[in-house]
């Protein structure tokens, strides 16, 4: 299907605001992993959780409530490499989409 | 000596159930969804459905690892035409996997996301938030503004285990005592929803509290009400085996916004998202490209 010509012919407008929402939706997935026991978001609150301690273990509470003992560094690594990865790929996507009218 | 013959369990599969109604071949809306299973998540589907289903995708049994025909429960009406959406809590029974998602005919896999859903408990977890492409502020929907938020039928994933047999088992009961529910719940009965059921088995089993690795940390997102899909590519099948396609992942979603009788056309692409949809006309244009 030519969606380029039916978006022309039918004089749609792009939405920003579901666009937005659809790439919220879609990247927040993706930050979610599951490590050492326990179910994360790669998020900047978790990330700046793990690294304001020097501790090698410490109990943190996952996405399901659960207070699980982790390597730190280990899982602070993994959320990094995570959060690194998908925001990238959602920064990018969004750029695309931006520049849409 | 005698050798013994273990039975191989295949760890992870997908269970679709289709039973075609007078108006849609359910079985090859199955047929799609378990070859884009195959291409995104690269595990088998087992294929539950009934003889006549069967009929008619007969050149396309190669799609499935394995096919169960049954005999379909025909006693939900639903616009003066037979909905067989019954039986879903066989799941359990008939899953040959040790590992099982669960998934509607209709729920187009485009990402390897419901991979993830195996991390998430060693039981049983389904979605409780949904997101409508066009629509994000849509509210989440309720059994009845007496009830409970309704938990989604559309995406499951059990493990055999004792728990997630008794959430089958209970939503079993639920379905043979639906429209005792719906009085509890201040829903309509009558036309038996496998939501609702589930919302309900699942309450009951957790003693009506909340198991958060029940619930999957996604949303479930629907194309709803005024909204059309277009593949933005054709599906294109790989001449060096029939069975393999190189699957459009991209498309544009279209949506009517009325204000004040007029209406104007929006639209988004989306690419590499998992949806379900609703329209089952939809589908079946997305199938035909």
């Amino acid at each position: 299907m030519d969606t380029k010509k039916l978006i022309k012919d039918a004089k749609a407008r792009f939405s920003h605001n579901s666009a937005k929402a659809y790439l919220k939706e879609k990247y927040s997935s993706k930050l979610v992993i599951a490590e050492q026991g326990g179910l994360w978001k790669a998020d900047a609150q978790t990330i700046g959780f793990l690294n304001s301690f020097s501790d090698e273990t410490l109990v943190v509470i996952d996405t399901f409530d659960n207070p699980v003992k982790v390597d730190r560094k280990q899982l602070l690594n993994s959320l990094t490499e995570t959060y690194t990865n998908i925001m990238t790929e959602w920064n990018s996507e969004w750029k695309g989409l931006e520049r849409k009218r | 000596m005698e050798r013994i013959r273990k039975k191989k369990i295949k760890s992870r599969g997908v269970l679709l159930f289709a039973f075609n109604s007078s108006k849609y071949n359910y079985a090859q809306m199955a047929v799609y969804t378990a070859r884009r299973i195959e291409a995104f998540l690269g595990l088998p589907t087992t294929l539950v459905t009934d003889v006549e289903s069967l009929k008619t995708i007969s050149p396309d049994l190669k799609s499935f690892d394995k096919i169960i025909e049954v005999t379909p429960d025909t006693s939900n009406i639903r616009e003066q035409q037979t909905w067989f959406n019954k039986g879903r809590f066989q799941a359990y029974e008939h899953s040959p996997y040790k590992e099982t998602l669960v998934l509607d005919v209709d729920y187009l896999v485009n990402s390897d996301i419901l991979l993830k859903t195996f991390d998430l408990s060693d039981t049983f977890c389904c979605h409780k938030n949904t997101h409508m492409l066009m629509h994000p502020d849509a509210a989440q929907e309720k059994m009845s503004a007496y009830s409970y938020d309704t938990l989604w039928a559309t995406v499951i994933m059990f493990k055999k285990s004792k728990r997630a047999k008794q959430i089958f088992e209970t939503l079993e009961m639920v379905q043979e005592n639906y429209d005792h529910y719906a009085n509890i719940h201040s829903f309509v009965g009558g036309i038996y929803r496998n939501d609702y059921g589930l919302t309900i088995a699942l309450k009951i089993v957790n003693g009506h509290t909340d198991v958060p690795s029940d619930y999957i940390p996604w949303s479930l997102v629907h194309v709803g009400k005024n909204t059309s899909v277009y593949p933005d590519q054709t599906d294109l099948q790989i001449p060096c085996d029939g069975n393999l396609f190189d699957y459009n992942t991209e498309f544009t979603i279209m949506f009517d916004h009325w204000k004040k009788s007029k209406v104007r056309k929006e639209y988004m692409t989306i690419k590499d998202m998992d949806f379900h949809v609703m329209n089952k006309e939809l589908f079946v244009g997305i199938m035909n490209g």
